[in-house]
């Protein structure tokens, strides 16, 4: 099997979050930084080599992405000044865009209902995220077996939720998401007829063999 | 500085009840006066910007606006380190002419910046002062020996941030220090806790806890003083669990830097909170 290689997720995401991939020279400084890199699939320089290679299998399809704490380690230290936690936002955001968010990722899972928690009262609401993680994902039921009476019994977890405005939440949740779908479609649109895009000329209809 | 917006963040009126209630002591003692933000909303946090980039910035940009125009106030504490991280976004992100146009038409208001956030760090460092907090405190530690723990969002990115020294910052070993402790110097002080992965991989952040309370205690550390709510709760509570599969482990006390400064003050050990921790915080604070 081969595939094409392509600026087109490069586009997107420089589009989307103002980042250029194309700065990335590989010195793997993010890499090094990296919390939790040693417990993924690839790490943060070989995401972002990937991205430039526009391969999404190994970045918006990568397990690494679901891993990254978002510590900006990487960010802070990248000599080209890239925005690399930022390039994994937009990452999971185009996962988002394009249905691809995967199923077996705890975190990708944890991340939906702390979004759905926080849209819909207007705060985040601990005790619905952990309550609706536990029913989604029984098996974690084991990590708050000891910890869980713990909390409780310091009363550490509010049990009602506290409100925010819920109105102006709903509006500007909806206001967004009307600008960015859109936006982001066009982006997606256009990054696909305009192969390759910034400075991948090199990579033009180029081919190469996928890995085994 | 003697009137300051205060955003709690959704965390401090659940999990970090007693770093609202101990900050709120602190700030009574010292004379600064608190005006919590009017129905505020969530910041947005890490589900925000991995799912909207604009709505992570609009939710934050809303309480500034709210703070400015509505208020009347140049300056907003955020106590929680992931929200100060998301207010501090929010006011880069409106140096960017075309983002400031999204962000207004979703917010409804624009927003041209001008308000000044404070973390935990900045309000005693900086808003209130060394010299002041030193004049007030009653009940002086006697030297214990405390780790300052930054974590990740107080200082990055720097950018964003602002901060002084991104990768070693030491403005809180200087409020630790006006208030009778002495700060150890140690390696892990801005290393991720992996507090965000708290539900998700309880594997991964019992490796990443262990260390940096590891390197702590190697430092000579008797207490890791942090400033968020996420580091707080992870390196607590974790350490019930590694207790658990390690019977050799050490208790290491987790502070909050307001409860800390709460005590120096002579605010009620039942305002601080002090009782919320898992691992006992009681024997290394003066009777």
């Amino acid at each position: 099997m081969t595939d094409t290689l392509t600026g087109a997720l490069a586009a997107r995401i420089r589009s989307g979050s103002g980042v250029n991939p194309y700065l990335c020279y590989q010195c793997k400084k993010c890499s090094t930084g990296c919390p939790v890199a040693s417990y993924a699939d690839v790490h943060p320089a070989q995401v972002m080599r990937a991205v430039q290679l526009g391969d999404e299998a190994m970045s918006v399809g990568s397990g690494f992405i679901w891993l990254c704490t978002g510590c900006q380690t990487c960010s802070t230290r990248c000599p080209q000044g890239i925005d690399v936690a930022g390039v994994m936002d937009e990452l999971r955001i185009i996962a988002h865009h394009d249905d691809r968010v995967p199923k077996d990722a705890p975190f990708a899972s944890i991340l939906d209902i702390n979004f759905r928690s926080f849209k819909r009262w207007g705060r985040l609401y601990e005790l619905e995220l952990i309550v609706r993680d536990m029913l989604k994902r029984p098996k974690t039921a084991l990590g708050y077996v000891r910890l869980g009476p713990k909390m409780m019994a310091r009363n550490k977890i509010r049990l009602l939720p506290s409100f925010g405005d819920r109105r102006q939440m709903k509006r500007m949740a909806w206001l967004a998401e009307n600008i960015e779908v859109g936006r982001r479609a066009d982006a997606k649109a256009a990054a696909a007829g305009k192969t390759p895009g910034a400075s991948g000329a090199s990579a033009a209809g180029g081919t190469r063999e996928s890995a085994p | 500085m003697n009137k300051l917006a205060y955003y709690p963040g959704c965390s401090l009126h659940s999990t970090a009840k007693e770093l609202d209630t101990s900050f709120v002591g602190t700030m009574a003692k010292l004379d600064v006066d608190l005006e919590e933000i009017p129905d505020w909303q969530c910041c947005g946090n890490s589900a925000g910007h991995s799912v909207s980039r604009l709505l992570a910035v609009a939710l934050p940009t809303n309480e500034l606006v709210k703070v400015k125009q509505d208020m009347k106030l140049d300056a907003v504490a955020a106590p929680c380190a992931a929200c100060y991280s998301r207010f501090q976004t929010a006011n880069h992100e409106a140096e960017d002419e075309a983002m400031a146009a999204d962000i207004a038409e979703v917010v409804g208001r624009p927003y041209a910046g001008g308000v000044e956030v404070l973390n935990l760090v900045d309000i005693y460092h900086d808003a209130v002062g060394l010299e002041t907090l030193k004049a007030k405190v009653v009940r002086p530690f006697a030297g214990l020996r405390v780790a300052s723990y930054y974590g990740c969002l107080l200082t990055r990115p720097p950018k964003v941030t602002l901060a002084e020294d991104p990768e070693y910052p030491e403005h809180m070993d200087a409020v630790v220090k006006a208030i009778g402790c002495t700060p150890v110097d140690w390696d892990a002080k801005t290393d991720c806790c992996g507090a965000s992965l708290a539900l998700a991989r309880q594997d991964v952040i019992d490796r990443l806890v262990r260390a940096i309370i590891t390197n702590a205690r190697e430092r000579g550390a008797e207490a890791v003083v942090c400033a968020c709510p996420l580091c707080q709760m992870n390196l607590d509570s974790r350490q019930v669990e590694i207790k658990n599969k390690d019977a050799t482990w050490v208790d290491m006390p987790i502070l909050y830097l307001s409860q800390m400064v709460g005590r120096a003050l002579g605010v009620s050990d039942r305002q601080l909170g002090l009782k919320k921790a898992l691992v006992d915080v009681a024997g290394v604070l003066p009777a």
